[in-house]
């Protein structure tokens, strides 16, 4: 027994020391496992309280980077309060298709949706668009003023556009729209709504448009009556934002009233058949060899939100075509004579 | 110095020592890498002829307190608990020529820069590589543990170096 006690006290260090490292590292390896007694960790009543006083005295030192971070998460918060010029650039749903009893479709767009539909629809990330399936939520094409316009079109993108300014009780009324030549908008492309025609933009800065409103003394739209197909141009005579007059529709022709007015795609400003309006009435004034049509116009210019601007197709090469056709006879080219060399 | 005089010394220095680490210096970090282990000078700078037995209860006792500051579970505990077996060998290695004297204490102005400095970093840098190694579980990245190692080794003995010419006496010289 004496021996035994002195053995201990001989290796009582080495003996010692291996006891508490095997605890040490027991209670190290187990540190994980949740089972743990919650006495050894700093959720204890002691070390919590001691390490939540030490982060109260803390916390005043780092007072001006909590500031910061408060400051951050306010502009973010603010930011989805009042959004920028440039977002929201379409409604929550738009108007797909119509269905047999002829009323407008709504495809609804989710809320995360929209908001990467909207600088998907900018031109420039158009090709890869169609690759992606994240947007298959975005409908394929849209009804607007009648007609199934394309949005997947990678060479004629449709430009979602939200109006951020516009008149009505001017002469000549103009649109601002949030869109411009970085969404790849161009002067006297057409501009849309899902009610039908609204205007053509006249200049566009990097990031916005201003739009000749069909409200305008200059504007004239190349027309028809959808139902039997005449042709004329529709104009603003200047009073009232909700009516148009359609010209040259000549005497002879029988009129409807409740007709459809349409784009007739004559001066590809828009694609052919873009609602304009309705006949609304029509008179025969004794000195004018047409009708004098007034048309009930889709769009309510008072209430215009979203809108589209359109690329109309074949655009450039009909214009220089035409161009070429109306201008006057060039002057016959003198046939070039190549001065003879002799031949060594 | 009585019996009760001299734990109740222990039991301040015990308390001043894992006060200031858990409340200033463990917040502090060198380049990212390395952390101060200020309470490595209580085991360290204990009297050179505490029982074996009471210096590893002891480093035992402080390693857990860190622990449960800290939440890893055992980590500083166990290497704590080395340093105190260690420490006696490194004091037998370290022996002057003619022994120590009664009155001798852990002091850089009594045992001389040159013996402070040895006992010092070797006992460190013994502590610092198992505490690195055994927190990182393998030796998947013995780059990152020796830099940790270096940098923490370079943290803690300046810590200590300071502590010990601030607050240590100097006079009772060994001359």
């Amino acid at each position: 027994m004496r021996n035994l006690i002195a053995f201990l006290l001989r290796f009582q260090g080495v003996m010692l020391f291996v006891l508490l490292e095997v605890m040490s590292l027991f209670l190290f390896v187990t540190n994980s496992s949740y089972h743990r007694a919650a006495f050894f960790n700093s959720a204890n009543a002691y070390a919590g309280v001691v390490l939540a006083r030490r982060t109260q005295v803390a916390d005043y030192f780092r007072l001006d980077e909590l500031n910061r971070q408060l400051l951050t998460d306010n502009a973010r918060l603010r930011q989805q309060l009042y959004p920028p010029d440039f977002a929201r650039r379409e409604a929550d749903s738009l108007p797909v298709r119509r269905d047999t009893l002829g009323h407008i479709i709504y495809r609804h767009l989710r809320p995360a949706l929209s908001e990467a539909a909207v600088p998907a629809l900018a031109g420039k990330s158009k090709e890869a668009k169609g690759l992606k399936p994240r947007i298959s939520n975005y409908p394929d094409t849209l009804l607007l003023g009648a007609a199934q316009v394309p949005t997947h079109d990678a060479a004629y993108p449709l430009v979602a556009a939200r109006v951020i300014n516009n008149s009505l009780r001017a002469v000549d009324n103009y649109l601002t729209l949030n869109v411009g030549a970085a969404d790849g908008v161009q002067p006297g492309l057409g501009v849309m709504s899902s009610s039908g025609v609204v205007g053509q933009v006249k200049a566009v800065s990097a990031h916005y448009a201003t739009v000749f409103s069909l409200l305008h003394s200059k504007m004239a739209i190349a027309a028809k009556i959808k139902r039997d197909g005449t042709f004329g141009s529709v104009k603003w005579p200047g009073d009232d934002f909700t009516y148009a007059l359609l010209d040259y529709i000549p005497r002879q022709n029988r009129l409807v009233r409740g007709d459809s007015v349409v784009t007739s795609g004559y001066n590809a400003v828009f694609p052919e058949g873009v609602f304009i309006g309705t006949v609304e009435s029509f008179v025969k004034e004794p000195d004018k060899n047409f009708w004098t049509v007034r048309v009930r116009l889709g769009v309510d210019f008072s209430r215009l939100t979203y809108v589209y601007v359109v690329h109309n197709r074949p655009r450039t090469e009909r214009d220089s075509l035409e161009a070429a056709a109306t201008a006057p006879e060039p002057a016959p080219v003198k046939p070039v004579v190549k001065p003879k060399i002799p031949r060594p | 110095m009585s019996m009760l005089g001299v734990v109740l010394r222990q039991l301040l220095r015990f308390g001043l020592y894992a006060g200031v680490q858990v409340l200033i210096i463990g917040q502090l970090s060198l380049f990212g890498l390395g952390w101060c282990f200020l309470y490595l000078g209580y085991i360290l700078f204990l009297p050179l002829r505490t029982p074996i037995a009471l210096q590893l209860l002891l480093g035992f006792a402080i390693g857990l307190t860190m622990d449960i500051s800290y939440d890893t579970g055992g980590l500083h505990a166990a290497a704590a608990v080395l340093l105190a077996y260690l420490r006696p060998w490194v004091l037998r290695l370290l022996t002057p020529r003619d022994g120590y004297d009664a009155q001798d204490t852990v002091n850089v102005h009594q045992m001389g820069w040159q013996w402070f400095m040895v006992y010092l970093l070797l006992l460190v840098s013994m502590h610092h590589v198992v505490y690195f190694f055994l927190e990182l579980g393998s030796f998947r990245h013995p780059l990152l543990a020796l830099g940790r190692v270096g940098v923490s080794i370079l943290f803690t003995s300046v810590a200590l170096l300071i502590v010990q010419l601030l607050f240590f006496p100097v006079r009772r010289g060994r001359s």
